[in-house]
């Protein structure tokens, strides 16, 4: 296994004779295919980080992500959101499918 | 490092970003030229009504044009969500007028995307997207030659039944 990006909480992994990806969020690890882990970038990418200092917008400041299908599910909080978007972003640049050193819009 | 990601994608993501938001334009013009269909039918422009279904259609078309090539690129397209499109006219040169704005609209973001997909060296992208360039040029030249046809004719007495006649002529 070779690690692709490790951010301050999570890492990404590449497993070549597999064909996977394989994302350590702490409490447990997750085996991706490409397209489960596109979905999660979508998804991670689209979280508002402006409504987390809005109580209006998100009172808890928490976000629930639900990944592969609704296999797994995770709660994070602001920090952890922050964290995981920038894990999936440095993680495509290393991947060599993303050319953005900033956050794209998604 | 055997590169599988390259091996399952091959567009960059920050494209298939950008072309997933031209899914969502294609959707919402197509929408809009429904919206604008329902706005002929109701107040008797029929030929004006075809028109504008048949534009619908293409929209549509379009988009899943882009969709599919997101398909066989590895990529994941996105099915968009369509919200906020307007019903209300207030005549039929109102609508055409929407139309080319709309156009307009479509060719400016599919240049940008010409344009990001160059900086990035994303061929498959950019000679993907020559096809739309010219579709929009042809597009908006016939909106341009009915507002044209309308300007000439006028909507004064039997002026805009006259302007429905016309407008079969851009019903291929």
């Amino acid at each position: 296994m070779v690690e692709i990006y490790r951010s301050k909480y999570y890492s990404l992994q590449q497993a070549v004779r597999e064909r996977a990806f394989y994302l350590d969020l702490g409490q447990k690890t997750i085996r991706m295919s490409l397209c489960q882990l596109l979905s999660l970038r979508h998804k991670v990418m689209s979280i508002s980080l402006e409504s987390h200092f809005d109580c209006d917008l998100n009172k808890h400041g928490f976000e629930v992500l639900l990944l592969c299908n609704k296999e797994h599910l995770f709660i994070l909080n602001t920090m952890e959101v922050i964290d995981l978007k920038n894990l999936v972003e440095h993680g495509f640049v290393a991947l060599g499918l993303s050319v953005a050193t900033e956050a794209v819009e998604v | 490092m055997k590169d599988i990601a390259r091996q399952s994608m091959s567009i960059k993501v920050e494209s298939m970003d950008l072309l997933n938001g031209q899914i969502k334009m294609e959707a919402h013009a197509s929408a809009t030229y429904l919206a604008m269909a329902s706005w002929c039918e109701q107040n008797g422009f029929f030929t004006s009504a075809k028109f504008f279904f048949k534009q619908a259609e293409e929209e549509r078309e379009h988009m899943m044009k882009i969709f599919n090539f997101l398909v066989d690129t590895g990529g994941s397209p996105i099915s968009p969500e369509v919200t906020n499109i307007n019903h209300d006219y207030s005549s039929i040169v109102d609508v055409f007028e929407n139309t080319l704005e709309h156009e307009v609209k479509v060719t400016k973001s599919i240049h940008n995307i010409v344009k990001k997909a160059r900086e990035l060296g994303d061929i498959a992208t950019e000679r993907f997207l020559d096809w739309f360039v010219m579709e929009q040029v042809e597009e908006e030249n016939t909106i341009r030659d009915i507002l044209d046809m309308i300007a000439v004719t006028g909507t004064e007495g039997v002026g805009l039944q006259m302007i429905d006649n016309q407008v079969a002529n851009w019903i291929e």
